[in-house]
């Protein structure tokens, strides 16, 4: 009880002493106080004052604007060039430029054009559907004389020199302002397309896959195999001029090979390579040991220790390739040595020990599998420790006799020491179940 | 001069000046408060600032039934627990050995004996964990059931630090008084 009183005696001391007690806070407490208030308001949003959301909503604005302004000035550029081309429509330009070419001027410079053109364009087809989509609106730059004429296209120019008939040609006048790169190729396929007008108020690139561009002289990748109709709309003063032609995208093959190595491969086993590639009709092989193989699925005996990087590159039928590495494909070892765990001794009498692969077929004698093994001694005791068999010839293995009498069935133990030829030394020791038949 | 509802709305609309109001008068008691639950001012300072920060941050909070002081004393133990919490792994703990046997010699303590910073410094040089399960059992008035889940401790560990803090303070003011004594009874020689 007493102590009880004395508790509460303790605690009302420092209850009422301590309860409404008052401290005066040093000053810097304050001023830091508010300093962090004010960075917690800035932080938070509210609209009446300035905090961090008006200042990132100040930043975001200033960024796009100057984006804005930095991605129009190349239109400007194009537009404000100073050469003014007037531009005719159909049937009096192309005489225009027949005259041109006739005058020899810029057979030169047309016949560049043609030969680069048919670099560029090899497939046939490209030039077939320029010439049957390009005469529909054609506004040819009627330059002043000293033609500069981009217009003449590719299969047209190419067809036109084989026969030497290009004045006919030229008649079915395609002009084409579109330029590709490479018309033909393999999936994932980039190509650089370029504007070839030599003034225009814009121009309009439709990709054939959805996409579209406005850009002079863009870069589209294609990643999906297919053909696609690319179109390009020019405009000029209000005319506006379709060019159009094909790219064809090729289908990649897909490389794909299994090792097949069973275990204990060694440098003398062929191994099977498995070969689960697609869309391809060539195969090269590299064994990744300086052969290599064009087969489909080939068989390889390494004759060495070593790891292997095997490469298989699978080549479709466009010749699109695609690769596929194995590391260390091959780490066969030339030295093992390995040893049954029962055998079947002859019960009609003891058979002498020495052994051959096929000899030894329904393991009557005890002998291990082994390669590399230089020098060997094998030692097989009873379970009491008595020792029954010695042998120093790898190919003298144990027929499970002692002293010309057939021994019990049951487990014996063996312990073998030796070297291998790659002078690294071995000691196992296990045991052996001899079983009766 | 402003009255605490009209402090209390500035600072619900976060206007500096209200806070300023709310900060000059309340920072003294409520770091009265606050150095009950530390080692030092240094730290009840800290434990100082950030209750207030809480206060004008969530003064919406304040549904304005019941005291304002208590709801600010309330607002400053739950900053100083949450701190306590934070640091307790750099606190140095006590063992408890030291404090098993204790002579209860000094029965009784008169009010006016010890000033209350004394009683601060005493209750300061106390073991985190007895400082905060005394202060919030005698001062407070929590049961232990309350000081357990607040902690997030065994409401036996409550009562037992609760147990020993109160010895060492008892032992410390008894100590306290024989110096104070001492003093007293040196300077009348005098």
């Amino acid at each position: 009880m007493e102590q009880n009183s004395e508790d509460r005696i303790l605690n009302d001391l420092f209850r009422r002493k301590l309860e409404s007690a008052e401290v005066i806070p040093s000053p810097s407490t304050g001023s830091r106080l508010m300093r962090r208030v004010a960075m917690r308001e800035f932080l938070r949003f509210n609209p009446s004052r300035l905090n961090i959301w008006y200042a990132g909503a100040v930043v975001v604005a200033g960024t796009v604007l100057s984006l804005i302004l930095t991605s129009d000035p190349p239109a400007e550029i194009i537009n404000s060039e100073p050469e003014a081309v007037e531009i005719k429509t159909d049937v009096p330009v192309i005489r225009a430029e027949d005259k041109i070419i006739n005058t020899g001027k810029s057979e030169n410079e047309s016949i560049k054009q043609g030969k680069s053109d048919a670099a560029q364009g090899r497939s046939p087809g490209t030039g077939e559907n320029n010439s049957g989509s390009a005469i529909t609106q054609q506004t040819f730059p009627e330059s002043d004389g000293a033609a500069k004429v981009n217009i003449p296209a590719a299969g047209a120019m190419d067809e036109a020199a084989d026969r030497g008939d290009r004045k006919l040609k030229l008649f079915s006048g395609n002009g084409s302002y579109l330029n590709a790169s490479v018309t033909e190729g393999c999936a994932p396929l980039k190509v650089s397309f370029r504007c070839l007008a030599a003034a225009y108020d814009s121009c309009l690139w439709k990709f054939g896959d959805g996409g579209y561009s406005a850009s002079g002289y863009p870069v589209w990748l294609f990643d999906m195999e297919g053909e696609y109709n690319i179109s390009l709309l020019v405009y000029s003063s209000g005319i506006q001029h379709q060019s159009s032609v094909v790219i064809k995208v090729h289908p990649k093959p897909e490389a794909r090979f299994e090792v097949i190595c069973e275990n204990n491969v060694t440098v003398d086993d062929e191994i099977l390579f498995r070969n689960y590639s697609e869309g391809a009709q060539k195969f090269s092989w590299d064994f990744g040991d300086g052969s290599g193989s064009g087969m489909f699925e080939p068989r390889h005996k390494y004759g060495r220790d070593g790891h292997y990087n095997v490469r298989l590159i699978a080549i479709s039928e466009y010749g699109c390739t695609d690769s596929m590495v194995v590391e260390n494909a091959f780490t066969g070892s030339s030295c093992f040595i390995e040893f049954p765990n029962a055998f079947i001794p002859n019960p009609n009498g003891p058979s002498g020990g020495y052994y051959s692969p096929k000899s030894d077929e329904v393991s009557h004698i005890f002998h291990p599998v082994f390669s590399g093994v230089s020098d060997y001694q094998l030692r097989i005791f009873t379970r009491r420790g008595v020792m029954i068999f010695e042998s120093n010839d790898i190919n003298y293995g144990w027929d499970g006799y002692y002293k010309g009498q057939l021994c019990d069935p049951g487990v014996y133990v063996w312990k073998v020491r030796g070297n291998f030829i790659n002078s690294d030394s071995f000691t196992r020791m296990g045991d052996v179940t001899l079983l009766k038949n | 001069m402003m009255s605490d509802q009209q402090i209390i709305e500035g600072c619900a609309r976060h206007e500096r000046k209200a806070q300023q109001m709310l900060y000059d008068r309340y920072s003294r008691f409520l770091l009265g408060v606050c150095l009950r639950y530390a080692s030092d001012k240094a730290e009840a300072e800290d434990i100082l600032q950030d209750s207030f920060i809480k206060i004008f941050f969530n003064i919406d909070e304040f549904t304005g039934t019941g005291s304002f002081t208590g709801w600010l004393r309330k607002v400053a133990v739950n900053t100083a627990i949450t701190y306590y919490h934070k640091n307790l792994k750099f606190r140095y703990h006590l063992e408890i050995e030291e404090y098993v046997s204790v002579e209860t010699g000094v029965a009784s303590f008169e009010d006016d004996f010890f000033t209350s910073d004394e009683l601060f410094k005493v209750l300061n040089e106390l073991p985190a964990g007895y400082r905060m399960v005394f202060n919030l059992y005698a001062v407070e008035g929590y049961h232990h059931k309350e000081i357990a889940t607040m902690l997030g401790i065994d409401i036996n560990t409550s009562k037992s630090q609760y147990s020993r803090a109160r010895a060492v303070l008892r032992e410390k003011l008894g100590k306290l008084r024989k110096l104070k004594n001492q003093y007293t009874a040196g300077r009348d020689q005098k």
